[in-house]
């Protein structure tokens, strides 16, 4: 099994100069096949295809999140209604500001240990898959290799498999980025 | 001429080891100063090229109080790190914050002023940078809760921070320094810095309320948001809160008796963090020693060997007999060169290397001056001891000039460009400079009138 066996082909993906208000709607309503249920990330391609960026919400929750809160323990002492005010501060930043700019993408024929190596040692969710010129042709989630160990495991009992197989591929990829 | 002037008193020659320990010098300032290269890294290849060219033998630079490494400065600077990354966990510092914060009853001028006060108070006794960290995220917390803007409330509290340090033998590191080299006991900046930082403090406060007092307004509402805070909620390991403030208070009390018990502040400072480290049972010291900022230790063990090879060439000697020249050897005048060319030497260069080539120097130009006496007599020569405080006052207070004067000023503006509130250089100098001019005005009119009228 190798990455584009698995991956969702490229749908949707974000500029880097949309506004966060347009990034969190994209989020929020992005298909997955045919169906609009919401993605937990998107990639963000330039004008020409090239990937620049990952927008996932976990850095959606960082753009609300003032910086100085990582210096010190200081949750304790904040206030109702700070994040839904910054949120509305921050609704017009563009995308760019706030993507994750380094991102771990792989070729379409890599192998699934690799991705799943490229998962655990980056602490990413989903990888945009490649081709040889760079430009992205898909995204494989965890819940892709997920699905696909899940396959493995339960070989011997199709039945079991079919059940949970269909459940598994109506559902959002769990975590962030 | 000058080189003749030299002989006179101490033959020391101008030869290939002088002109090479002077280039090293000069280039190593030069790139620090230009900030193209680490600092910690030239001081360390500086270093690395003073022995390797044999201006010092291995065993001057490791081992030898006049040419080598000040290990009482490391010692000590290293073991009051360790002491406050272990009280760092506990919430003290968020506690004490959030505690001021209501003091000021939620009243943004109040607040500005309590915050200066604290933090010039808890950078008395920890490094300015350490207090910085501590306190600037609060009051951007603080200013973002009453909606009024933060940069008040950063500027302050560098400049708080940088005026605090001065007070005491640990505030700031020129001062560990100067009382390394000085040998003088904490109780002695307590006794000759600590009232002059106190006034200073009083007209700090008088001088912010009269630059942002106008502009700091709020709505009762927003008040509310601050008294509702809960300082108790801070605390996040009790235990260990009342284990290091008692290791802490036996560290302060050392502190205090250590000229009389005869141990140098390090042994005091290395004694408490052992302890420290021991009682907060860890079994994992690796964190807590990580913490401590190797980079500005590395700093120090290289200049203090930069600085030993020119001092054995006769460099500093040649320099401190240019200031007598100038001065003409009149020690008030010198005591106000050497104050207020540290000030604005200090707003511009970083005050550790200026003050590592200062403290040889003024040693120098004391042997000038009094060429009969030797150790402690030299050192503490009751015409020499005004010197040394104008120094500290000078190195210390100068730091507040420009935004890259002092550590503590780098991290305040660093960390609000983070945050999207950037202090331009000439904004910071516009509140900087006066505040620096107006303290060390203060420090001129407390020395003239102490040592040189008073005599006391």
């Amino acid at each position: 099994m190798k990455a584009k066996d698995l991956m969702t082909p490229l749908q949707e993906y974000l500029r880097p100069d949309n506004t966060l208000k347009d990034a969190v709607n994209l989020l929020r309503t992005a298909k997955r096949g045919e169906e609009r249920v919401g993605v937990k990330g998107l990639p963000v391609l330039d004008e020409n295809g090239k990937l620049v960026g990952m927008l996932s919400m976990r850095d959606i929750l960082k753009a609300v999140w003032p910086s100085y809160m990582s210096l010190m323990d200081l949750g304790d002492f904040t206030w109702d209604g700070m994040v839904e005010s910054i949120a509305k501060k921050v609704a017009d930043k563009k995308v760019a500001m706030v993507m994750t700019r380094d991102v771990m993408t792989v070729r379409g024929d890599a192998s699934l240990m690799e991705c799943v190596d490229h998962m655990i040692k980056k602490n990413v969710k989903r990888l945009p898959v490649v081709d040889k010129t760079g430009k992205v042709v898909g995204m494989l989630y965890e819940r892709d290799v997920f699905f696909a160990i899940t396959k493995a495991m339960l070989e011997e009992n199709s039945s079991m498999l079919k059940v949970e197989g269909s459940k598994f591929n109506n559902k959002e990829d769990e975590g962030e980025k | 001429m000058t080189h003749e002037a030299a002989t006179a008193s101490q033959p020391f020659v101008m030869d290939t080891a002088f002109w090479t320990a002077t280039t090293i010098f000069l280039l190593a300032y030069a790139v620090i100063v230009s900030e193209k290269i680490h600092k910690t890294i030239i001081a360390v290849f500086g270093a690395g090229l003073m022995l390797v060219l044999k201006i010092l033998e291995q065993r001057e630079a490791f081992h030898l109080e006049e040419f080598g490494i000040d290990w009482n400065v490391i010692f000590l600077l290293i073991s009051m790190m360790v002491i406050i990354n272990l009280m760092r966990p506990t919430g003290v510092f968020e506690y004490l914050a959030i505690k001021s914060a209501k003091w000021g009853k939620g009243d943004p001028m109040r607040i500005l002023a309590i915050f200066a006060v604290v933090t010039a108070t808890l950078s008395a006794f920890l490094d300015n940078v350490t207090t910085v960290l501590l306190i600037v995220p609060v009051t951007i917390l603080i200013a973002d809760a009453l909606e009024v803007d933060a940069l008040p409330y950063l500027i302050s509290c560098a400049l708080a921070s940088n005026i605090g340090g001065t007070a005491t033998l640990i505030g700031d590191p020129p001062n560990i320094m100067i009382a390394s080299k000085a040998q003088l006991n904490f109780m002695d900046f307590i006794y000759h810095l600590t009232p002059v930082i106190i006034i200073t403090m009083v007209f700090y406060v008088f001088a912010i309320k009269l630059i942002w007092g106008k502009n700091l307004k709020t709505k009762e509402e927003l008040k509310k948001r601050i008294m509702a805070m809960n300082e108790n909620e801070a605390i996040k390991d009790p235990v260990m809160l009342k284990k290091s403030l008692v290791v802490l208070a036996m560290v302060l009390t050392g502190f205090v008796l250590h000229g009389m018990l005869h141990f140098q502040p390090a042994t005091i400072a290395l004694f408490g963090a052992g302890l420290l480290l021991l009682l907060s049972k860890t079994h994992e010291p690796h964190h807590v020693l990580a913490e401590v900022e190797w980079p500005t230790i590395f700093f120090f063990m290289g200049l203090f060997i930069i600085i030993g090879g020119v001092v054995k060439v006769g460099l500093i000697k040649w320099m401190s007999i240019q200031v007598l020249n100038i001065t003409q050897g009149n020690l008030f005048a010198t005591s106000m060169v050497v104050m207020w060319f540290s000030a604005f030497a200090s707003a511009f260069i970083d005050n550790i290397p200026y003050v590592a080539t200062m403290n040889p120097l003024m040693v120098d130009m004391a042997k000038q001056l009094w060429p009969d006496l030797s150790g402690i007599q030299l050192l503490h020569h009751v015409d020499l001891m005004p010197l040394w405080w104008s120094l500290a006052l000078g190195a210390c207070l100068g730091g507040n000039g420009t935004a890259i004067g002092a550590s503590a000023n780098v991290i305040v503006v660093g960390m609000s460009e983070k945050l999207g509130k950037r202090i331009s250089f000439g904004k910071f100098m516009l509140y900087g400079m006066p505040i620096m001019i107006m303290t060390v005005v203060i420090s001129t009119v407390y020395v003239w009138l102490r040592y040189y009228v008073l005599k006391i």
